[in-house]
């Protein structure tokens, strides 16, 4: 008998392996899925986009050109970057000084250098942010999707607890803020799919725990009442009413969101000190460590931001030098901290991050060369003054990006900018179809995925055209 | 003869058989192209052969076990062994050639998924079967037996539902179904264009197909009429649409090629143009598809080859020099509703019945054979009517006053106070109207000076019940207060060109206004609908200062067109005038009796906010049949002629037994455009982010603080809201709390809210700042205002629902309103009876 026992139990096993080989290539939500190739493979099952808001210059951070210290009476054409660079742990490659860390780890990921921003005519930042966002520039006829509005759709959450699509770190109480949350919404998708916003990751756990002041008992007690009122009231008349239903279903939801486990991910506080301090250089390094913690635990789309404001932050209208000083601390210990950290947790094969922007800075040139848009900056020829000294006008024809991880090429150099002025793109140029539709293709989205919304099919990328970069996968 | 080692590489084969098929699947996904070489073609194109063997082999087995079964010796089980046996590595081969052809295919249709994954249970299958037969082998017992029978027999089941999968891909689904039915070539055609215009375009009606007649009429006559002509054009088009535009339309572009546009089909593909006018032999498009069946090269390429009359239809109409309509004589594809405006003679049988619409309503469930569904008892009526008319809820009092009042004509009396109720009843409409003009106090385009606000206006045009044909023109022609929705809202710098703001305002116009959808036609010829690209552009021109150069999917054409209204025969707009000219022009056009359309839209959507469901849905799309056109048409008429005055309008609606109906609820929301709706009733709505907010703030606290509303209405001095005054939500920006409850961001048009509840939502009122801000303060008061937890309870309950609480609520709440309740209990009491679904919806 023993034979068949051997024989029973490898056929259970077998079995059951390709029950589960079944499953994994084939996830039932397929079927219901738009457009789903039968076992299609993805790379990576959680995005983590780290938004450099304001346009972040890329001859100052990932690809730097010929430095020119700043001294009294010299040409602004000449000034390509204002920091000089510095070795990476890639052969021939360097970064702005500042990005040191960051430079560490690019044997984990990509660095990105010719991406191509849209030609729109005029530079707004929220019109060039939007596009970025939701792949269509606006106006459109129907409320645009956020790409992660599509992938909270497409994909759904990991764990339910943790919601789909989360942003960290953007106020819309800002200047332009209306022209923000144009883009901050799940559009035609529906509600259900949009951004679960933080603003301040100190204050993230707020959002996922009870009313502040109310203890755990209480909240307990609060659903408890809310349960036992709702069956003894006139439910019985209501049937299956869908409002009914999806309100019962939600509360549930939320419910359950608030006191579960995965909650913690949301307290930085419960982060070990030694680590917490590494990320705490302000908001941005914060929120990636909640981004960090969130991934652990199972997000699917986190967008961490140094938040967008007129004027501040990336977005350089003077001062350029002092203040990108000041933004290269802010992210460089956290990114890597970031990548390193996912990476000895074993996340990093399956998570893909990204860092990007909307467009670059030239001292000169505002827009592209042969398309320069209306001037929006002072900038004098000769330079007498510190706060003349940096990349104020907006570019779009060059731009620097990051990605990690989620199946990206690892220790690779994509694209390539002029070494002189127009520090544009010379080979490989990229566009924000194909990035859109690279992050797709990881995640296992299928490029014509389409929505028909008032009689039109709505595609990710326009028209489903865009093409992920095969290139970029490793 | 049965052999240990033979039996373990048997079984390790099967097993590294089944592996590799998975990671080919998996080498097939990841584009590694090995899928255009071609060895991989050839060897995906033995799949329809290879299947045949594992299937004969199975069958075959099975076969023999049923002679066991009934010979009741086992003289077959050597056999069965080998045959399984055989079956299984053919059943491997079939498997791998499957997935190679299918990597031929572009996207897996269901149908294919369907296929695949059965064919890998059979494959399963037959190994388990394999397996366990060779154990019986060994060790026959009665368990094992019966165990080998079972898994047989369902290899076999599968394998028969695996088949018919595989042959509905190669052959089409109806294949075999279609022998049975076929009686006429009239009748087959008719039957596939219903079914398949019900699964494809909701509303597309049947057209009978008269093929052989036109033939006769084509071949015989030498100018065949317009009508004829009409007729064989749009039988060509329904022959295309059912058969070639999965693969050559709007979403799918084989070869280059789309056949969704006349311009399209002669435009031609990657291998050039598909059709020679007047020469069908020498027509691409005619000899594909008159290839033999099985041919390489026959059209269509998935599903079934055109019937022979289909054929001759396309040969037909390219021989007669393939020919399109022109827009007047063209029978239209798509419904398209009467524009005239209709008065129907009342029913005479309806004399119980005083309220017109409740005679048309009448005479609807007589036809459908529906009795009239039972009418809302005061309780409900008044606060769903409060709710409708003005967006709060009846005081205790008022609702007491109400319930004891004894005249007959009391509902009718308190709708004509509530519409009285001027302040109230503009606040309440104000949202309405600022979803569908897209008017907002904040949004993006203000900062750039590209946007305008109206409310000013507006409020003072709901408020003093403007003429609805007012209304329309001071909005089409707009002086400088009511200019925001016209000019819509400019971006700086390039845009398309179907969104400048000429376009724009053709597209909301003709959305909010006339219930068509020019969006599509704003880029090309619609795809939807009749509406064509210059339709779109002489609407625009009328807001433009000179004709705009007509731009085709964004690029120049070089073309223009002279500024029109839609349908041109309402009246000319002059194209020599200046825009403000031409736009007064327009405004006279618009509100015209001739002009039925507009009467019929606002009809509709009034309808549609007090009802649940607008009489035609979507409410955008009033090309789309309503469930009474009578009714639609009555109401539309009556309405213009009392010079569209809305509140009249709304006064009949609300005193009809039509709405006085018990609401009704819907499973899933998408019911509600369903098009083979039937009137049961009012539908049960959910209360607006405006309403809850109005409604907590007359209750328990204004959640919005007054200094931070938007717009400060002057109230009329005799008028002082019973609850007291508090800043309602329409008057405040839009915010986080509001956007969590479905106020839209009105960047574009929002004729219709997102009513479901979702898990952002439930987060913003499980532990929203706000609204916890609010329960705190409301308790604060309710503690000093109230003696005792029962009081509150019942003051509560008089409150939001006009009722006391049952003996089994009380005994709940109770529980933690007890005798002397903390502020944390008043709020969490208030948070669990606001979320409860009594409050919620509008029964």
């Amino acid at each position: 008998m023993s034979k068949f026992s051997d024989r029973r139990k490898f056929l259970k096993t077998t079995s059951a392996a390709t029950i589960a080989a079944l499953g994994a290539t084939m996830p039932l939500s397929g079927l219901l899925s738009s457009m789903k190739p039968f076992g299609k493979q993805s790379s990576a099952d959680t995005v983590i986009l780290l938004w450099m808001g304001g346009g972040m210059a890329h001859t100052e951070t990932f690809d730097p050109k010929r430095f020119t210290a700043y001294s009294k009476g010299i040409k602004s054409n000449d000034v390509l970057s204002t920091f000089p660079s510095v070795p990476t742990v890639l052969d021939g490659v360097h970064f702005s000084e500042g990005l040191e860390s960051v430079g560490n780890i690019m044997d984990r990921g990509t660095v990105i250098r010719s991406y191509v921003a849209a030609d729109m005519g005029h530079i707004l930042h929220s019109r060039h942010q939007y596009h970025w966002h939701t792949c269509y520039r606006p106006p459109q006829s129907v409320s645009a999707p956020h790409i992660g509005s599509w992938v909270a759709r497409e994909l759904g959450p990991i764990n339910s607890s943790i919601p789909a699509f989360i942003d960290i770190g953007q106020r819309f109480t800002v200047g332009e803020g209306e022209e923000l949350k144009a883009f901050h919404t799940a559009g035609f998708l529906g509600n259900e799919y949009g951004p679960f916003m933080i603003p301040d990751p100190t204050a993230g756990l707020e959002s996922v725990r009870p009313p502040v002041g109310m203890s755990e008992s209480r909240f307990e007690k609060r659903n408890q009442l809310y349960k036992e009122l709702m069956n003894q009231g006139a439910m019985g008349e209501y049937g299956s009413d869908y409002h009914k239903e999806s309100m019962k279903r939600s509360m549930e939801q939320a419910y359950r969101l608030l006191k579960s486990p995965e909650a913690a991910a949301f307290d930085l506080n419960k982060e070990p000190k030694s680590s917490y301090d590494i990320y705490n250089t302000g908001k941005f390094g914060l929120g990636c460590l909640m981004a960090k913690r969130l991934t652990q635990k199972g997000a699917r789309f986190i967008s961490v931001t140094t938040e967008y404001e007129p004027f501040m932050n990336w977005d350089t209208h003077e001062n350029g030098h002092t203040r990108l000083a000041d933004m290269k601390k802010r992210i460089d210990a956290p990114i890597a901290q970031l990548v390193k950290d996912l990476e000895q947790s074993g996340h990093l094969d399956r998570t893909m991050i990204i860092l990007a922007t909307e467009f670059s800075r030239d001292m000169m040139v505002e827009g592209r060369p042969e398309l320069k848009v209306q001037e929006q900056v002072k900038q004098p020829d000769i330079i007498n003054d510190m706060k003349f000294y940096g990349m104020h006008r907006h570019f779009t024809d060059g731009c620097s990006m990051l990605m990690f991880g989620g199946g990206i090429k690892k220790g690779n150099v994509f694209g390539q900018t002029a070494d002189e002025r127009p520090c544009k793109s010379i080979k490989d140029p990229i566009v924000i179809d194909q990035v859109h539709q690279s992050i797709y293709h990881a995640l296992g989205i299928h490029p014509e995925t389409n929505y028909v919304v008032e009689g039109r099919p709505f595609y990710t990328t326009p028209d489903g055209k865009g093409k992920a970069v095969k290139e970029l996968f490793g | 003869m049965y052999n240990k080692r033979l039996f373990w590489v048997g079984m390790s084969l099967s097993c590294i058989c089944i592996f590799a098929v998975f990671n080919t699947i998996q080498i097939a996904g990841s584009g590694l192209d090995l899928t255009g070489s071609l060895a991989w073609r050839l060897l995906g194109r033995l799949h329809p052969i290879a299947v045949h063997l594992p299937i004969g082999v199975i069958l075959f087995a099975a076969f023999l076990e049923i002679l066991i079964i009934f010979k009741k010796h086992a003289a077959y089980r050597q056999a069965i062994q080998l045959s399984l046996l055989i079956g299984l590595v053919a059943g491997v081969f079939s498997a791998i050639s499957g997935l190679m052809l299918s990597a031929e295919g572009d996207h897996a249709s269901l149908l294919l998924l369907r296929h695949q994954w059965v064919a890998m249970g059979v494959l399963c299958l037959s190994g388990l079967a394999w397996f366990k037969h060779a154990e019986l082998l060994e060790n026959p017992t009665k368990r094992s037996l019966a165990g080998f029978r079972i898994l047989l027999f369902a290899n076999v089941l599968l394998l028969l539902l695996a088949t018919y999968f595989g042959a509905s891909l190669t052959h089409g689904t109806n294949y075999w179904s279609s022998e049975v039915s076929k009686k006429t070539t009239k009748t087959l055609l008719t039957k596939k264009t219903t079914s398949l215009a019900q699964e494809r375009e909701p509303g597309l009606e049947p057209d009978p197909v008269f093929v052989l007649e036109n033939e006769q009429l084509f071949t015989n006559i030498e100018t065949p009429s317009m009508e004829d002509q009409a007729d064989l054009q749009l039988q060509v088009r329904t022959i295309l649409a059912h058969n070639c535009y999965d693969c050559h339309g709007p979403k799918k572009v084989k070869g280059d090629l789309r056949l969704d546009h006349i311009d399209l089909i002669m435009k031609g593909g990657e291998s050039g143009p598909v059709v020679v006018p007047g020469n069908a032999n020498a027509s691409e498009m005619y000899k594909r598809i008159s290839l033999p069946e099985g041919h390489e090269d026959i059209m269509p390429s998935k599903g079934k080859k055109l019937t022979e009359q289909e054929i001759r239809v396309i040969a037909l109409w390219i021989n007669t020099g393939a020919a399109w309509p022109d827009s007047q004589q063209v029978k239209k594809a798509f419904r398209n509703a009467a524009l005239a405006p209709r008065n129907p003679v009342l029913p005479l049988d309806a004399a119980a019945y005083g309220n017109p619409i409740d005679k048309w309503t009448n005479s609807y469930l007589k036809a459908k054979k529906l009795s009239w569904p039972s009418q809302t008892d005061d309780r409900t009526f008044i606060r769903r009517v409060y709710l409708d008319l003005i967006g709060l809820l009846p005081t205790p009092k008022e609702l007491e006053n109400f319930l004891s009042d004894k005249k007959a004509d009391k509902r009718e009396q308190l709708v004509r106070q509530l519409l009285d109720r001027e302040d109230d009843y503009a606040a309440h409409w104000l949202s309405f109207w600022n979803d569908a003009l897209r008017n907002d106090y904040t949004g993006t385009g203000y900062i750039t000076g590209g946007r305008f606000n109206i409310t000013n206006w507006l409020y003072a045009a709901i408020k003093t019940n403007k003429p609805f044909p007012q209304f329309v023109k001071e909005l089409v022609n707009p002086e400088k207060e009511s200019k925001g929705f016209i000019e819509g809202i400019k971006w700086r710098g390039e845009i398309n060109a179907s969104q400048r703001t000429e376009m724009q305002a053709a597209q909301n116009v003709a959305q909010v206004f006339l219930g068509l959808n020019l969006k599509c036609a704003s880029c090309h010829n619609s795809f939807i609908s009749d509406w064509k690209l210059t339709d779109a552009y002489g609407f625009a021109n009328i807001f433009a200062d000179s004709s705009l150069e007509i731009n085709r999917c964004d690029k120049p054409t070089g073309k223009f067109t002279r500024p029109q209204m839609l349908w041109k025969d309402l009246g000319k707009i002059d194209s020599m005038e200046s825009r403000k000219v031409k736009m007064a022009q327009l405004a006279e056009i618009m509100v015209k009796p001739e002009n039925g359309r507009l009467y019929r839209t606002i009809v509709n959507r009034i309808w549609k906010q007090m009802l649940g469901r607008g009489l035609v849905e979507p409410a955008d799309q009033m090309d789309n049949q309503p469930w009474s056109q009578d009714l639609l048409d009555w109401m539309a008429f009556d309405f213009q002629k009392k010079g569209g005055d809305i509140k009249s309008l709304i006064y009949s609606i609300a005193t009809s037994k039509t709405y006085q109906t018990k609401s009704v609820g819907l499973k899933d929301p998408n019911d509600i455009v369903l098009q083979n709706y039937s009137f049961r009733g009012s539908l049960r709505k959910r209360i607006t982010a405006e309403q809850f907010s109005d409604m907590v703030g007359a209750i328990i606290d204004p959640i919005f603080p007054d200094s931070i509303m938007k717009f400060k209405p002057k109230y009329s001095p005799s008028f002082v809201p019973p609850g007291g005054y508090f800043a309602r939500a329409a008057f405040v920006a839009n915010n986080s709390f509001l956007i969590a409850l479905g106020r839209p961001n009105r960047e574009n048009v929002t004729t219709g809210r997102e009513s479901q509840a979702n898990l952002l939502q439930a987060l913003e009122l499980t532990n929203g700042e706000r609204f916890n801000a609010m329960l705190k303060r409301g308790a604060t008061k309710w503690q000093s205002r109230y003696p005792d937890g029962d009081s509150m309870l019942s003051a509560f309950y008089s409150l939001s629902l006009g009722r006391k609480p049952n003996s089994k609520e009380k005994a709940v709440a109770m529980k933690i309103l007890g005798n002397a309740p903390s502020p944390e209990d008043i709020q969490d009491f208030f948070w669990a009876a606001l979320l409860l679904p009594e409050i919620q919806i509008i029964d």
